[in-house]
């Protein structure tokens, strides 16, 4: 068995090493369309912090100030249902104090200043009004109104930054989805032909080795070793240029602390989740593409 | 040891390379194929080590039918059969001991067998001393004896030689021939192809000899023609 594993291991080393250009191609292709694949991720993770308050076609949030008593809140409350002409009543979503503060975690996640004046005690409260008429200055009609009730601290509009935003991230989301699928399926490509190439160099010691009666897994793992590996060499690179990529950006934004920019900020938790997908996927992509290239050429 | 049935084996549109073919072999016989080059005869080793299937017949191995057994046991059925060729296929980047204990190695023997049966295989074939070399630093003769070290070292049940003599001179070849010899006396079943007719003329074995993939003669102590 230990003999087994180390002549693996050997020749998966030799072969990786010998075909160094190839080797090099299929690494870089990799690493470029993981870090495609990981972009994609943050982007989509991105916007959704952005748009995170609008989710369920939300067109207008009233805030009510922190220091709103019951009674207060059970008046704005009153006043929304009053319009069930305007608003759909059963979608009208009230979120306390601390489900504010934890929607508020996303929203400034770019901007650690600003959420760390905000506690949930301090935060805003609000009511998310899903609307039913398509008429939008009927809805902006509506939210003036309650810009004078007491404890309500503001009223903000969808349609002030969502169109715009919501048609760039699709735009972005598309985009990007299709790059990093051509690029992966290339990657798949490349580790393949690196390995049918690394195979072909070594037909002579395949046949003998088949002739001598090793099993087909015996002479093919050493080959599926080094594609998987290629995959594994690759997602490593992509993680690192897509943390590079990150602090950049995240480093960037801070400086527009006070705009909706704040939002297109990705945390460490999430960063750590989507490395690992990146290095699952190019495990995958490095052992499906050097797996079918043995088993296609083990026939020599 | 080797037994054919009525076994026909076609390569794509061509007249059969192979056509009813049946014979059988006993354990530790020694046996020449003979015939003219794109008479069958190496067709008939590539059919008995399995590295083709016949369209019509069987093939029977050490008792067991070959082409009914599993692909994944054809690696099981190989360990019992060593292969030697005309070209020798040597891997040129191995030294001579590394040559051997590859066929040790690569289906798993631990790495003590493979340090005692390498020098004794080595020993037995006359090369003791140049372990170390590399093929291109060695004589056709020799590097044929290297092959045939590879191919006996795992103690086989049988021997397919493919024109071992083929790229030799008549006295080099002689040697080789001795050599298959004494492996025979072992036990071993030896089953030669060959179209070299002083070889045969000289072991006086039993010969089949081969037409246009046809057996036109099966002769015990026989000569080339």
């Amino acid at each position: 068995m230990l003999t087994r594993i180390s002549y693996a291991l050997r020749e998966t080393w030799v072969s990786f090493r010998r075909n160094i250009t190839l080797t090099g191609a299929a690494v870089v292709t990799s690493a470029v369309s993981l870090l495609l694949v990981g972009s994609t991720f943050l982007i989509q993770r991105a916007f959704d912090n952005l748009l995170t308050r609008w989710k369920g076609d939300v067109e207008l949030i009233v805030y009510v100030r922190s220091d709103a008593d019951a009674t207060q809140i059970e008046v704005i409350k009153g006043a929304l249902e009053s319009q069930a002409s305007i608003i759909d009543v059963a979608k009208l979503r009230y979120l306390n104090q601390a489900e504010s503060y934890a929607e508020a975690e996303k929203l400034f996640a770019g901007d650690p200043g600003t959420l760390r004046l905000l506690t949930p005690a301090n935060i805003p409260s609000q009511f998310k009004v899903v609307p039913i008429s398509q008429d939008s200055n009927l809805i902006r009609e509506l939210g003036e109104q309650f810009r004078n009730i007491p404890g309500v601290r503001e009223v903000a509009y969808a349609q002030d930054v969502f169109d715009v935003v919501a048609r760039v991230s699709q735009f972005i989301r598309v985009a990007t989805t299709v790059m990093s699928i051509v690029l992966l399926v290339v990657a798949v490509g490349l580790i393949w032909n690196t390995v049918r190439t690394a195979m072909f160099a070594r037909r002579r010691e395949i046949e003998v080795m088949k002739l001598v009666g090793a099993t087909n897994w015996f002479i093919r793992i050493p080959f599926m070793l080094e594609g998987l590996l290629q995959g594994v060499i690759g997602g490593v690179l992509s993680c690192l240029g897509l943390w590079g990529l990150n602090t950049a950006w995240s480093g960037a934004v801070a400086d527009f602390n006070d705009t909706e920019l704040a939002a297109l900020v990705v945390t460490d938790g999430y960063m750590r989740f989507v490395m690992v997908i990146l290095l699952l996927i190019g495990a995958i992509a490095g052992a499906v593409g050097s797996g079918i290239a043995a088993s296609r050429f083990l026939d020599v | 040891m080797i037994r054919l049935d009525n076994v026909t084996k076609t390569y794509g549109l061509e007249a059969p390379a192979v056509r009813d073919a049946s014979f059988e072999i006993a354990k530790g016989e020694f046996i020449f194929m003979v015939g003219p080059s794109g008479s069958g005869k190496s067709t008939l080793l590539r059919l008995i080590n399995r590295q083709e299937q016949p369209e019509r017949g069987e093939v029977w191995v050490a008792g067991q039918n070959i082409n009914e057994i599993a692909e994944s046991k054809v690696p099981y059925l190989r360990r019992n059969l060593g292969n030697i060729f005309q070209d020798y296929k040597l891997l040129l980047n191995k030294t001579v001991s590394e040559n051997v204990a590859f066929a040790l190695e690569v289906i798993g023997r631990p790495k003590h067998v493979i340090a005692q049966q390498v020098p004794a295989v080595l020993d037995l074939v006359g090369l003791a001393d140049k372990g170390d070399r590399f093929p291109h630093q060695l004589s056709g003769g020799e590097q044929q004896r290297v092959s045939i070290a590879r191919a006996f070292v795992n103690r086989p049940l049988i021997l397919l030689a493919d024109e071992p003599t083929g790229n030799l001179d008549p006295a080099t070849g002689e040697g080789i021939m001795r050599l298959l010899e004494r492996i025979n006396t072992t036990g071993t079943t030896v089953v030669m192809a060959t179209h070299d007719q002083r070889i045969v003329n000289m072991m006086r074995r039993r010969v089949v000899q081969l037409d246009r993939g046809v057996i036109v003669r099966d002769q015990e102590r026989g000569v080339y023609d």
